[in-house]
């Protein structure tokens, strides 16, 4: 039934606004890239919680079989390269698909260039000015919403990868490398292009790489939760890919640019998944929160029309009329001029009200 | 819904209810004010007999447990904590139902108050009851109402004048309006009485309670799902004790102390409910009630529907909760 005893807000002191920001730790670990449900008998490309597409243009990766309704979609993983890049020719496998994916991505994350309309080319570095560093040809990795939330906390994205050769991506002198933004924060390090919000720079944490002031090998854009890695990173891998054909080191497989061009998108795909090792990040989520001050006067409240609170039309918590009322607090409603419950707010215990003193409950509603 | 945690910290759960989330997809959510309620305390443990003291006379109450917030707009502040100025109160006035004054109060029988669809179910209901006091015709202004009392039950004081006026009127705890919700699927409306109705007794102790009833006009509610409400009037409640008095008040007013208003209250079923036994079963009849039931052994079949009449003080936030039976001859 309505309430009928309301004590009005004062906008200008009971009512204020918050942002919070939270995070979580996103663990992926290799094996759901590599194929956690593959087992031997399965090929890579085969795993149950690799969904390819028709169309071929992109890898979705799940946590679980993709079929089952408990599968958590992780990632989507894709490649390309621009049309200047040496790669690019039109008898090669899927080449105007790779060029229209680099591009796709580059005109939503980097924008277009000058007046003539054509799209940005990756670098990595946080200067488009000076055309250094360019990465012509990349992989693209795009992180779920679900587990991303609203964007990747700045500085703590890393991405161990195999550059070793396909039998031994991880080698243990030659074969790792760990690449992170560990130059970003939330004051530096990061740069603005086009209308995606911000990026940082992916640097590896090889000796041959100092941290700072080093070259990068990727980009990660935090608010659209997509990492850019260039595909140079394996340019020394002597097989890339796996395949039957040898290679200059007498190895079997594909170098990359052999397999850049040769293979398909999904191909690729399952080349670099091959050779992912931990993912590692913290999500970030926004949450905006008004705080309403439910201010109790000491003069109110003090009685309740529970049906309890009397027997025989004497209040029970009295023995004579000169005893200080009580009552008792479990619930806040808040509600609008028409008498509208809004919201609730449940106190964990009772909290006891009388005329003797005052109580201020403070509600934060989450957005 | 579950407990919450009480072992530590008093924390403070917050939802948006059904209603909440409705308004503010439609862009305009907007809280101006709050209300407390207490409906999970039960004020019977207050023990001011605590061998221990004042300190543990409310040791129990504080240890109840309270539940998760509801996200339904109706249940979760059933019963609001009040503001009343005065600090001195001992006593709060409550609601009952009469069946002792003269003029046509219903009955409850079998825990319901039966309301007929139409005559001819109400001449059936007169042979199953054996008598005209256990229903109350649809819609009727002159036949028999629910009659309602609110004043003080207890005979620690005595129902004087002077009584009334201190323990009610003065402490402000008259209702001189009520509010009635109803199932609008149901019932289309309520009559209730009119500003020139009385109830009071003479000097000698006799029942001059007289009700005249009209139509009052619905509003929709948004509080509680599928009702309407409606303003009934409270009639000054002066049914006084009188020593000399040759009739007991006690066989008019059923408030052992000092009055405060009363009001009377009859359905009007909702027109598709009232055909009589030659139409067919409407299909509120087999959907929220009970269709072709020999309730009486009578020969008889009738369909009906249960629901409840609610009753408010609009002062004192006292309520009645009515069980009221629609009742429909089938056969």
């Amino acid at each position: 039934m309505p309430v009928q005893n309301f004590e009005t807000f004062n906008t200008t002191t009971d009512k204020t606004t918050t942002t919070t920001l939270l995070h979580e730790v996103v663990p992926l670990t290799g094996t759901i890239a590599s194929g956690t449900y593959g087992g031997d008998a399965v090929s890579l490309g085969s795993e149950p919680n690799i969904k390819n597409y028709s169309h071929g243009m992109f890898q979705t990766v799940y946590d679980y079989p993709y079929l089952s309704s408990s599968a958590n979609h992780i990632f989507d993983i894709t490649m390309g390269y621009d049309e200047s890049s040496v790669m690019s020719a039109s008898a090669y496998t899927q080449n105007s698909k790779k060029i229209n994916m680099y591009n796709q991505f580059s005109q939503v994350l980097l924008g277009y260039t000058g007046s003539n309309n054509t799209t940005e080319i990756f670098e990595s570095d946080l200067s488009f000015a000076d055309n250094n560093r360019q990465m012509k040809e990349v992989f693209f990795l795009n992180f779920s919403r679900l587990i991303t939330k609203d964007q990747i906390k700045k500085g703590t994205f890393s991405i161990t990868l195999g550059t070793g050769s396909w039998a031994n991506p991880f080698h243990a002198t030659s074969g790792s490398v760990i690449l992170s933004d560990v130059s970003a924060s939330s004051t530096a390090g990061t740069n603005n292009k086009g209308n995606s919000g911000q990026y940082g720079v992916l640097y590896s944490s090889n000796g041959a790489d100092p941290v700072l002031g080093a070259v990068g090998h990727g980009l990660v854009f935090y608010q659209a939760g997509i990492v850019v890695l260039t595909a140079s990173l394996f340019t020394a891998s002597y097989s890339f890919n796996s395949g039957s054909t040898a290679t200059v080191s007498g190895a079997a497989g594909l170098i990359l640019s052999q397999s850049m061009i040769s293979s398909s998108i999904s191909g690729n795909c399952d080349a670099l998944r091959h050779r992912i090792g931990n993912i590692s990040y913290n999500n970030t989520t926004e949450i905006n929160s008004t705080i309403y001050f439910c201010r109790v006067p000491s003069s109110k409240f003090n009685y309740s029309s529970n049906p309890t609170y009397t027997s025989g039309s004497k209040v029970r918590v009295k023995t004579i009329a000169s005893d200080t009322p009580v009552s008792y607090i479990t619930t806040i409603g808040l509600y609008n001029s028409s008498n509208e419950l809004l919201a609730v707010a449940k106190l964990s215990e009772p909290i006891k009200k009388d005329p003797t003193n005052e109580v201020t409950l403070r509600v934060r509603l989450d957005y | 819904m579950a407990f919450l945690d009480n072992s530590g910290d008093i924390i403070l759960d917050a939802v948006l209810t059904d209603l909440g989330r409705k308004r503010m997809a439609q862009g305009n959510f907007k809280i101006t004010k709050f209300a407390l309620g207490d409906d999970e305390i039960d004020y019977t443990l207050y023990n001011k007999d605590h061998p221990s003291g004042s300190a543990y006379y409310d040791i129990e109450i504080l240890q109840s447990p309270c539940f998760e917030a509801f996200t339904t707009d109706n249940a979760n502040i059933n019963y609001g904590l009040l503001s009343f100025t005065r600090t001195d109160l001992l006593y709060l006035p409550s609601l009952e139902a009469n069946e002792l004054v003269a003029d046509s109060p219903l009955f409850k029988t079998s825990s319901v108050y039966y309301i007929a669809a139409n005559n001819e179910t109400g001449t059936a209901l007169t042979t199953a009851f054996g008598d005209t006091k256990y229903w109350a015709l649809s819609n009727s202004t002159s036949g028999r109402k629910i009659v309602i009392e609110s004043g003080l039950d207890t005979s620690e004081i005595t129902a004087d004048s002077t009584n009334r006026s201190s323990y009610m009127l003065s402490t402000n705890l008259l209702d001189s309006k009520y509010s009635i919700y109803f199932d609008n699927r149901f019932i289309s409306s309520v009559v209730t009485p009119t500003a020139a109705s009385t109830f009071t007794n003479s000097s000698a102790g006799e029942d001059q309670v007289s009700f005249t009833m009209s139509s009052a006009t619905a509003t929709s509610t948004t509080f509680l799902e599928d009702y309407s409400a409606a303003t009934a009037v409270g009639i000054d409640n002066t049914v006084y004790f009188y020593s000399n008095a040759l009739v007991d008040r006690s066989t008019i007013s059923v408030m052992a102390g000092p009055g405060g208003s009363a009001t009377a209250v009859n359905a009007t079923i909702d027109s598709g409910l009232t055909a009589t036994k030659a139409a067919s079963t409407n299909v509120k009849y087999t959907n929220y009630g009970t269709v072709g039931a020999n309730l009486f052994g009578d020969g008889n079949t009738y369909d009906y529907i249960d629901t409840t009449l609610y009753i408010q003080g609009q002062s004192t936030s006292a309520m009645l909760q009515l069980p009221v039976r629609l009742i429909r001859r089938a056969s």
